[in-house]
């Protein structure tokens, strides 16, 4: 019996081995010496930018050719939540990327005993002022921002002509509202539904971008004041709550089942609406439903702030760290590649016409930036007319839970506005203390 | 004992090392963690208790169970009178019952995702256009509020499991001597009779089956959740499932979510295990 018990045992183990030899994980902690001569190095990628995955691969394809000695392996992982986990996941496991992305001020905290300093790098030179806020720790440049994004008030041109505004005229809340009202009388005549479509279902389009323009001053466009403050004061709590107001009485309705797509494919792409508060990440969603309305009849205008009229909310969303557990050699190709793509010649031209990007970096004055939506933000951001992206560095989902959330139920009328900033506040300060 | 052979065990292996790495390691992993401050990436502390005393005390993620619990009591009652008022349809020896029966059970082969969004269409632009044309308000809006967009979820998951649901009743429905329905009808049995004290006690293991698996189903809803309402408006209509998976990455609050997913799991296990239970005893052997 004895015996027996110690052949099963022996044979269960045997086998366990065999199927997990069969599963076994490669280490893919950029060290491996796959292939290719010994001088060869290997830089993993691990990004989260699904909307440009092949042109990436075909940058990186072509840094190669360039550079026979450095293998690079892109590895795209899509959407905002989906990346946070995989990255967190490689990291758990051990097979930690060289090269990947950070978001705010919170994520380079989280993985800051992983980041290296790139301030030796060419590129952190070119970076434009303000554009390193969110990697900068004491002096310490922990990572390359992508490119810059801006938001305001798109909107159709021709609309704007047809109902007899010039878009140039507004520029406080008065002008604004005035148009809107404007607008909204003639709506049948001009052939549109309503002169907004607000989607509150998202919260981030309320909590994120109307409650950022409002609260930018308060923290100095700093978004590391913001990252600091133990609490938010809502300064200028009653503009935004008269922005909300005007975008939620003259929107297309019901607002809260009003989701992003609906905005600005149903919307805005075929011209029921006037305008709409979105950034020019829309421009391929628009340029694929109406190449030609994309091409000449989208503006942008700055939303307009008290005291900081005729300025754009412009920012970073996220940017490229490099692995300092990677090795030497690994890391310095990490940064090499991460210069070449943003201050060569080649790469500045992909930068822009591949990815479409507006670059964060100097220099640029000579590329062609690809859309018009694009060529307003960078115009903005080059005359340093710009507001900061301050929600990023607000609590951690700070902005859409609680926020957004509160926004949401006073709009649907559960609230007054002087409680959605009483929660906001006791939200911040909670997850500050 | 003389089973265990090394054939026994050699079958036996990969399922045992299958459900151990997929299941039972990340349970007790994550039942470990639910004590500790993990983020996903290290645990610098272990903290005890804390994680499960804060979530009795946090709102959102007690409404998110009560509303959860008003759902799995709607979903559970409706989906089983619809399963077998349909699965009575279609054994009714109908031409067109084999064809029913299809249609019937064809909303289940779509996924979660997808008829979210195509309800979401239907909520939101048909009902409106509904609205709009016959001037009823009931139709508008729809989706907008907590209160429509649990009745939406609710129609939702009807529409989708009632099928699924029809096809364990069928069976045991068909299950059913014919010669004792006979031996009823001639006995002047009226049909709501024959159904009462015939049919009902003989489909009774049909309801075990099938209250368990709207009830664990209903409770561990996501993906309709998800695409129908994503919680929305102003979370509100926020089921367990999607709060823990929100805490988890949106929030980032690794070991939070992982006490709180302990927790819904020891809700889930013992009400489901309570109603079968229940439910065993009230059933009748032929």
């Amino acid at each position: 019996m004895q015996k027996k018990k110690f052949y099963t045992g022996v044979a269960s183990a045997l086998l366990a081995s065999t199927v997990l030899a069969g599963c076994s994980f490669s280490s893919g902690s950029g060290d491996s010496d796959s292939g290719g001569s010994e001088d060869q190095v290997t830089v993993d990628i691990f990004q989260f930018k699904v909307e440009f995955k092949d042109q990436f691969e075909e940058l990186t394809e072509m840094y190669e050719e360039e550079n026979p000695d450095v293998n690079i392996n892109v590895k795209t992982v899509g959407g905002g939540n989906d990346y946070g986990q995989a990255l967190k996941t490689s990291f758990s496991s051990g097979e930690e990327p060289d090269i990947f992305n950070v978001g705010g001020p919170a994520d380079v905290d989280e993985y800051e005993e992983f980041l290296t300093d790139l301030s030796d790098t060419e590129a952190a030179d070119a970076a434009l002022e303000g554009t390193l806020s969110a990697v900068d720790r004491d002096g310490e440049i922990l990572g390359l921002p992508f490119n810059q994004e801006g938001y305001g008030l798109l909107y159709n041109k021709q609309v704007f002509e047809d109902a007899g505004i010039d878009p140039e005229s507004i520029t406080t809340m008065d002008d604004l509202e005035e148009a809107v009202q404007t607008i909204d009388e003639q709506k049948d005549d001009l052939g549109i539904e309503a002169p907004f479509a607000l989607p509150a279902k998202e919260q981030w389009v309320l909590g994120n971008h109307l409650a950022n323009t409002f609260l930018a001053t308060e923290f100095d466009n700093n978004l590391n004041t913001a990252y600091e403050a133990d609490t938010v004061e809502f300064e200028q709590g009653d503009q935004m709550k008269r922005f909300l107001d005007l975008q939620a009485d003259y929107s297309v309705g019901p607002v809260l089942s009003l989701d992003y797509s609906q905005q600005v494919e149903e919307h805005f792409s075929l011209g029921n609406v006037a305008m709409i508060q979105q950034g020019n990440w829309v421009y391929n969603t628009i340029e694929s439903m109406d190449p030609e309305f994309a091409e000449s009849n989208v503006g942008l205008l700055p939303i307009p702030v008290e005291g900081q009229e005729g300025k754009l909310p412009v920012g970073v969303s996220n940017n490229w760290a490099v692995n300092n557990e990677s090795e030497e050699e690994v890391i310095q190709a990490s940064k090499d590649f991460l210069d070449w793509m943003y201050t060569s010649e080649d790469g500045k031209k992909f930068v822009t016409e591949e990815f479409k990007f507006i670059p964060a970096y100097e220099g640029y004055e000579d590329q062609n930036i690809a859309d018009p939506i694009s060529q307003e933000v960078y115009e903005y951001a080059s005359a340093e007319e710009t507001l900061g992206w301050v929600f990023m560095g607000a609590p951690t989902s700070w902005t859409e839970d609680s926020l957004g959330s509160a926004m949401q139920e006073y709009l649907g009328g559960d609230i007054e506005w002087e409680e959605v900033e009483e929660k906001a506040i006791s939200g911040w300060e909670s997850s500050r203390q | 004992m003389k089973n265990k052979s090394l054939a026994f065990w050699l079958f036996l292996t990969p399922v045992i090392l299958g459900l151990g790495i997929v299941v039972v390691i990340p349970f007790i992993y994550g039942f470990i963690y639910s004590f500790t401050d993990w983020n996903g990436i290290r645990a610098t502390a272990f903290i005890g208790l804390e994680n499960y005393i804060s979530l009795f005390q946090e709102d959102e993620f007690m409404n998110s169970i009560w509303f959860t619990t008003k759902f799995a009591f709607v979903a559970v009652i409706l989906l089983n009178i619809f399963g077998l008022g349909l699965a009575l349809i279609v054994t009714r020896n109908l031409k067109s019952s084999s064809l029913l029966r299809t249609v019937f059970f064809m909303p289940n082969l779509i996924g979660g995702l997808i008829l979210g969004f195509i309800w979401q269409f239907i909520f939101i632009s048909v009902f409106g256009d509904i609205g709009n044309l016959t001037g009823i308000e009931g139709f508008n809006g729809w989706l907008s509020t907590a209160n429509t967009g649990f009745w939406g979820i609710v129609i939702l998951t009807c529409w989708q499991m009632a099928g699924y649901i029809m096809i364990i009743y069928i069976a045991y429905l068909e299950n059913i001597p014919k010669d004792l329905i006979e031996a009823a009808k001639i006995d002047g049995a009226s049909a709501f009779q024959r159904f009462k004290n015939i049919t009902f006690p003989l489909v009774a293991p049909a309801f075990t089956i099938s209250m368990f698996l709207t009830l664990s189903m209903a409770f561990k809803i996501y993906d309709q959740n998800l695409s129908l309402t994503n919680g929305g408006p102003a979370n509100q209509t926020q089921m367990v499932a999607m709060e823990i998976v929100n805490t988890a990455f949106s929030d980032n609050d690794m070991a939070y979510a992982q006490a709180k997913a302990v927790i819904f799991f020891l809700i889930v296990s013992v009400v489901a295990l309570t109603q079968v239970y229940y439910n065993k005893k009230r059933e009748v052997e032929m």
